[in-house]
């Protein structure tokens, strides 16, 4: 634009230089003509009224200084044409002139002018003739340098003038766009309605700002999407990653950078291909697959954990224009399904025992190999692993409703020191044959729960705390509240947990001793089920233990505050 | 034109990172094979045969490339980098499969129980080659740097084998054909580490522009 100003600039001042020396050279000309011509008619009277006083001789006397003033030339003809005398050619070389138009003119109106071009163009000739009283005709006539010429003459100093003015513009020319320009440059785009220069960009400044507002607002409604987009994905413990269909990273969460192992310190420009990521073998065809259209879904294992890929493509018009590739933490799950492996193994195991033996002891009896008094004995054992598969069945079917959470039964509130009591009560007998004492301390403590789980709960705790006892040992329960909240205590002073095995103790049949088992009994879900039933409960199971100086297991419910539950339990 | 070049380029990357990988397929699988698991013999020549497929189109990309686009500085080197890195990828496939071929004569369990430090070799060997593709992948001169350096590593190694071999044989010539066969593929393990020197070299040179010959 400025540039374009400039040269328009220029380029006007060059024409009007140009157009002005002309036209001044015109008129000048014009006026020069003029005068000259004014000065012939002049000189024609002069002489005139020269000859009229002193005849043709004045003429002759006037010859020699006519030459010299002026440079006009002075013509006399007769009437019949013929040069009488001329002060520039001898007057009998001339030939007739009463053919020119001048003289032709003066002889039939007393005066007559004429101006000739010569064949050069470079000469202009005035003529002006006067008819004297004696017939003859005098004329004068002056030779001045035609247009061209005179304008020839005149370039030089044209040309100077017309340099020294075009670059007298160009200055004031370079210097005027800058003025005209300046506030466009300086123009504040920020706020473009504040802006007050020349009314023609108003419009345009008005619609600046209007787009500018409208831009803004994009903005702020697109980066809120991205915000809330990198929340989502930034919050997800999933890895996720989007690729374009050449396998180039288009977004990434931290997670799948965790994940990958890649060193999230590091430069990452963008687009970089996602097998810099990870290009191991099931990562590479997983992503591959996906990006030639199918969904894909693989595990793989990085840095001992678990991880499923699931890469699915992503479809525009039927065709591929990218991929999204989710990694989830599967090793969680992987060992769930290890463990309800284990589980479904042990109770087959569990079942199968005393069916081996029962259908062992009832094949004999069937063969009659078995002598009459012994006959008791057998059933005897018959019916102990009977009664051994039912309690075990029992426990499973009640772990099992634990797990299903399905015990939607209606919550009361229960007493634990009454229910401790009930508990102790039944188990007497039992601990008088293992020569344990027990003991039941506290007080009163409500709790919201299924007095029936509640009662197995405490049950089994003792029943552990009397059967993994010495003779003489002790199981003291205490039912108290701590900041509100009741506790309930089982302690003993009997043989102890390993430290290694304090945390197996609450899997499903996990048994420290394996091979005294049977001789104690129990099915080796007791824990599990004080466990699944404090969960039930909200309940938090701590466990303290030292090898032979007893166990202490405490369970914590949580402060107890439904007064709307229906008051049962006594 | 610009943006055309940079793609290809891209493409090339892309390309080594794939075949370096495969590469790393084949040795660990080719040691998983010498150990005796199952399962991965097939898979190593596969992955052998894609390795030579790759070479192929990578060197034909890398002439296309040199020809059409006429890369300068860098981009040259990248470019002849990877001419010569492909060739050494290309016998790391093809030593690999070759241990594959020689385990199959092997007795299963017979190279661990015979107490000879071929797996610590070839782990020494998987490690050098995936982190001279990641030095390639990261770009990263620190990487390659370490590669060249544990090739000595593998070098000591070899030669601790070989004498647990020739202790081996002189104990009973009966075992003659397994210890010559254990010594090759130690061989190949060797070769291999010089292969990822090498490649880890061409990545010093991609990066830095001087190469360190050997």
């Amino acid at each position: 634009m400025k540039r374009k100003i400039y040269w328009n600039m220029c380029l006007m001042a060059l024409l009007a230089v140009i157009l002005s020396a002309v036209m001044a050279t015109l008129v000048y000309y014009r006026n020069m003509a003029d005068e000259m011509r004014r000065e012939i008619v002049t000189e024609a009277r002069y002489l005139e009224a020269g000859i009229e006083l002193s005849g043709p001789a004045y003429l002759e006397n006037l010859s020699g200084s006519i030459a010299d003033t002026t440079r006009s030339r002075v013509t006399l003809v007769a009437e019949d044409g013929t040069v009488l005398y001329d002060n520039y050619a001898a007057a009998d070389t001339m030939e007739n002139h009463g053919s020119r138009p001048e003289i032709q003119e003066a002889m039939e109106s007393g005066a007559g002018s004429s101006v000739r071009t010569s064949s050069t163009l470079s000469e202009r000739t005035f003529y002006y003739a006067l008819q004297l009283e004696d017939g003859t005709v005098i004329r004068v006539a002056n030779t001045t340098d035609s247009v061209l010429a005179n304008v020839l003459r005149m370039v030089p100093a044209l040309a100077a003038v017309a340099a020294l003015l075009v670059i007298l513009c160009m200055i004031l020319a370079d210097r005027q766009t800058k003025r005209i320009v300046a506030p466009i440059n300086e123009l504040d785009l920020d706020h473009p309605a504040e802006v007050k220069i020349y009314d023609e960009l108003a419009p345009l400044l008005v619609r600046f700002d209007r787009q500018r507002s409208t831009i803004k607002q994009q903005m702020e409604t697109l980066k809120s999407k991205q915000r809330e987009f990198t929340a989502i994905t930034e919050n997800m413990s999933e890895g996720f990653i989007v690729v374009g269909k050449r396998g180039e990273v288009a977004s990434y969460n931290t997670s799948a950078m965790r994940i990958l192992g890649v060193d999230e310190k590091q430069p990452r420009e963008a687009g970089v291909n996602i097998l810099s990521f990870n290009r191991s073998h099931v990562f590479r065809t997983t992503v591959d697959e996906a990006l030639s259209g199918r969904h894909c879904e693989q595990n793989m294992e990085i840095g001992g954990r678990m991880y499923q890929i699931i890469a699915n493509p992503v479809m525009e018009k039927d065709e591929v224009t990218g991929a999204i590739i989710v990694i989830l933490d599967v090793t969680e799950k992987e060992e769930r399904e290890e463990l309800r492996r284990e589980f479904t193994a042990n109770v087959s195991h569990e079942l199968k025992t005393p069916l081996t033996s029962i259908s062992g002891y009832a094949e004999i009896m069937k063969n009659g190999l078995v002598k009459q008094e012994d006959m008791k004995r057998f059933s005897e054992n018959i019916y102990t692993e009977a009664q051994r598969m039912i309690v075990l069945i029992g426990d499973i079917i009640k772990l099992s409703r634990l797990d299903e959470a399905s015990t939607d039964l209606e919550k009361t509130s229960v007493d634990l020191y009454a229910a401790a009591q009930n508990v102790l009560a039944r188990l007497q007998m039992q601990a008088k044959a293992q020569n344990v004492t027990l003991k039941l301390e506290g007080g009163a403590a409500q709790v919201s729960g299924m007095p029936q789980i509640l009662d197995e709960m405490i049950y089994n705790l003792c029943d552990n705390g009397i059967k993994y006892n010495k003779p003489g040992g002790h199981v003291t329960v205490r039912v108290y509240k701590e900041q509100g909240a009741p506790v309930l205590s089982v302690e003993d002073d009997g043989i102890g947990i390993p430290e290694a095995d304090q945390e197996r103790v609450f899997e499903r049949f996990y048994r420290v001793d394996k091979s005294h088992s049977r001789q104690i009994g129990g099915t080796g879900l007791g824990l599990s089920i004080v466990k699944h039933g404090a969960i039930y409960h909200n309940a938090r199971v701590e466990m303290e233990s030292h090898p032979g100086q007893g166990t202490r297991v405490r369970i914590r419910f949580p402060e107890f505050s439904g007064t709307e539950t229906k008051e049962i339990h006594k | 034109m610009r943006n055309r070049f940079d793609e290809q380029l891209e493409l090339l990357n892309v390309e080594l990172i794939r075949m370096g990988s495969l590469c790393e397929d084949v040795i660990s699988g080719a040691s998983r094979t010498l150990m005796g698991e199952d399962g991965f013999a097939q898979q190593v020549l596969q992955a052998d045969h894609e390795i030579d497929q790759k070479e192929r189109d990578i060197e034909n990309l890398c002439f296309k490339l040199l020809l059409k686009q006429q890369p300068v500085a860098k981009d040259l080197r990248l470019v002849s980098a990877a001419l010569k890195m492909i060739s050494d990828m290309e016998r790391i496939g093809d030593q690999g499969s070759d241990i594959v071929e020689l385990a199959k004569y092997m007795k299963k369990g017979a190279v661990v129980q015979s107490n000879i430090h071929i797996k610590e070799m070839a782990d020494a060997t998987i490690r050098m080659v995936t982190e001279s593709v990641d030095s390639f992948v990261k770009k990263d001169l620190s990487i390659a740097k370490k590669v060249i350096e544990e090739d000595d590593t593998v070098d000591a190694l070899f030669d601790k084998v070989k004498e647990e071999l020739i202790g081996l044989i002189s104990e009973d010539s009966a075992n003659g054909e397994f210890c010559i066969d254990l010594l090759m593929v130690a061989k190949y393990f060797e070769r291999i580490g010089d292969h990822a020197t090498n490649i880890a070299e061409w990545v010093e040179y991609s990066i830095t522009g001087s190469h360190i010959g050997e």
